[in-house]
């Protein structure tokens, strides 16, 4: 009898248990239940362990700053160049780490392809999508989560497209001179801006950029248009009488200028460069910027295109296919 | 033994009495478990509903220009009511430029809506629409549903064009709706779609967690829908001067569920208790709480107003007169 009321107490406050959860559950959708939940990114089966498998992590100094693709069978990694610089290791699925080292970058594309060093292996790479593959509006996507343990899903959500450049910016605002033997200068530093962080003071006076002579306002205006958000520029300024020389970070104009651009702060960290691009295609993957230079796949596990920008909360940009193959093709057909 | 039994009987007692009190016994399959995702090709038929009801309704969809920023909304009607967010249009009678899809513009003057909701109405002035989307009825969306969001992340963008987000509803109470589809400033006054391309909500807010933004409901819209054509905005501004009750409620699918009376108010000396399910007030049905809110601080204090309520199944009819919303600290 005693052991009889004793397993029906048990029963019920398990039952009790399920009560509350299901009270619970009604309020609120069960998280792997949800967009990125478990549930419905273990739908993609082996397409998933695939893609994961042919994604690694970009390490420099133990931090993870940027993700590749595996590309060729001789351990050849396609990642985005901006994010990737300096990068010392790779790390795969089975948490082993590599030595890499670069072997082309393109400025166009942002793209950049590294080697993995020491004793030959043949690593399994990536599938490409056909080169006609459509990737329109609304197509379920996926890449590879930040520790490789997971998959992000998301769809193809905006107009493919160009995106121009919008060019770097130092964050400060000049005297506008049309001839200039002493410089030009600095009439105010915004706050938090690039040329901030970088010591610039009102008063300096800009005498040369990257070693070029500075003779008027427009000539160092035409300088940033050409440079994009992420660039170092040196600068040799004049303060109170003493030349020095400050390097730069450029920064980019919705940073410089919209100081209080609210998106921004709501965004997270975003890639420095995200403009100037050939093509893109728009996804609303929850990626991370250090998940930048991993690949977008289809549902099918084919790769469509390699992410090239965190741009906000609600956008990345991919770089299909179509943009990389050419580039790709002729680094390998080099290389070979 | 005696009181090892008795132990049992009294927390089954205790146990159970919250579940009665909060929800009615019955057994009820939970909304997402009806139709689980198993296969990719699951995932393939959310997709192409989607895309299908993307090219039905996307000609709808407005950025929505504000002195003070962008946001967006959607036509609903065939006069040209646009829903939006409250904090997008910030106050009645106010011209506004609208932008369509295909980067045509109009103008529209923004009519009502309710702090409280965050729900906001336009309307197109000189403007017949060309297309507008249906509006699904109350109650028809429900948590686990697969949805998508439209709108302008950052204002207008005539190369992006609409940005397309995908998620599911992951919460529904009162006023206020949550999914993870992502949201930036300039969604706002959004849409957000049943698969099948009708309104379910307008986005709101959206939260620290990028992956549970905010929306209006559609019921809200509904419940209110003749205040917020003909009346102004309802601020939170407004309630202060407006006439007060003085009770706490939760909706319910009967009415209005009282869950407190606040003491020295209308409400206590009319005699309400918790429990008590609210019905109609002046004849008008209570289907949600704002409902009640606008209905009674639209009113001056000292007004005098019929409630109608059921208690234990018994319906009664009070009328009560609206003190001050401040006469009580």
């Amino acid at each position: 009898m005693k052991a009889q009321i004793t397993a029906s107490f048990l029963l019920f406050g398990f039952a009790f248990f399920l009560v509350g959860e299901s009270r619970e559950n009604h309020d609120s959708l069960p998280s792997n239940l949800r967009l990125n939940g478990d549930s419905i990114t273990k739908i993609l089966g082996e397409n998933k362990e695939e893609i994961l498998q042919t994604s690694v992590g970009v390490f420099r100094n133990d931090k993870l700053i940027a993700q590749g693709i595996i590309v060729d069978s001789a351990g050849y990694i396609l990642s985005k160049a901006s994010s990737s610089v300096g990068a010392r290791t790779i790390r795969t699925l089975e948490d082993q780490s590599f030595p890499i080292r670069i072997r082309k970058r393109d400025e166009r594309t942002d793209l950049a392809l590294w080697q993995v060093m020491g004793p030959p292996k043949s690593w399994e790479t990536v599938q490409w999508a056909d080169l006609n593959q459509s990737t329109e509006l609304g197509m379920w996507s996926a890449s590879a989560g930040a520790d490789l343990d997971k998959i992000k899903l998301g769809v193809i959500s905006a107009n493919p497209r160009v995106i121009l450049r919008e060019g770097g910016v130092m964050g400060v605002l000049l005297e506008d001179l049309n001839i200039s033997t002493t410089g030009i200068p600095i009439t105010e530093v915004l706050p938090h801006s690039s040329g901030d962080r970088a010591g610039l003071k009102i008063k300096d006076r800009i005498l040369k950029v990257d070693g070029r002579k500075i003779k008027s306002t427009g000539q160092i205006n035409q300088l940033m248009q050409e440079k994009d958000p992420g660039d170092l520029l040196t600068l040799r300024i004049n303060r109170k009488g003493k030349e020095m020389d400050i390097r730069i970070t450029l920064g980019h104009r919705s940073v410089g200028f919209d100081l209080f651009n609210r998106n921004l702060m709501m965004s997270g960290p975003v890639s420095k460069r995200r403009d100037h691009f050939p093509f893109v295609i728009q996804n609303d993957l929850p990626l991370e910027k250090e998940m930048m230079g991993g690949g977008l796949f289809n549902l099918q596990g084919r790769c469509i295109g390699i992410n090239i920008a965190r741009v906000d909360r609600v956008t990345n940009y991919t770089l299909p296919y179509p943009i990389i193959a050419p580039v790709l093709n002729t680094w390998l057909k080099g290389l070979r | 033994m005696r009181v090892h039994l008795c132990s049992f009987i009294w927390l089954l007692l205790l146990s159970f009495l919250p579940s009665f009190a909060t929800k009615p016994a019955k057994a009820e399959i939970l909304p997402w478990s009806s139709a689980p995702l198993n296969s990719i090709s699951d995932l393939e038929t959310i997709q192409s509903r989607i895309q299908n009801s993307f090219l039905k309704v996307k000609k709808s969809v407005v950025s929505v220009e504000a002195e003070d920023g962008a946001g967006s909304g959607v036509v609903v009607s065939p006069e040209g009511l646009i829903l939006t967010a409250a904090h997008v249009i910030g106050q009645s009678g106010r011209e506004m430029k609208v932008i369509f899809e295909d980067g045509s513009e109009a103008q529209a003057v923004s009519l009502g809506g309710s702090e409280i909701s965050d729900a906001g109405m336009l309307k197109l002035i000189n403007t017949v629409p060309e297309f507008y989307v249906p509006i699904a009825k109350s109650s028809k969306s429900e948590v686990g549903d697969w949805c998508f969001a439209l709108g302008h992340p950052n204002g207008f963008d005539q190369e992006r064009g609409l940005v397309l987000r995908v998620g599911r509803v992951i919460r529904k109470k009162e006023e206020t709706m949550q999914t993870d589809c992502r949201l930036l400033g300039g969604d706002s006054g959004g849409p957000l779609f049943s698969m099948d391309g009708e309104v379910i909500g307008i986005h709101s807010r959206i939260s620290q967690d990028p992956e549970a933004n905010f929306h209006t409901t559609i019921e809200s819209f509904h419940s209110n829908w003749d205040y917020f054509v003909n009346e102004e905005l309802h601020t939170f501004q407004s309630m202060q001067s407006g006439g007060f009750l003085g009770v706490y409620c939760e909706e319910s699918s009967d009415g209005l569920l009282v869950l407190e009376v606040v003491p020295g108010t209308p409400a206590e000396k009319a005699g309400l208790l918790s429990g008590d399910l609210l019905t109609h007030l002046d004849g008008n049905l209570l289907d949600t709480r704002e409902k009640l809110t606008i209905l009674v601080s639209s009113q001056n204090p000292g007004s005098k107003v019929v409630l109608d309520y059921s208690r234990q199944s018994r319906e009664v009819s009070v009328r009560l007169e609206l003190s001050e919303r401040n006469s009580l600290e």
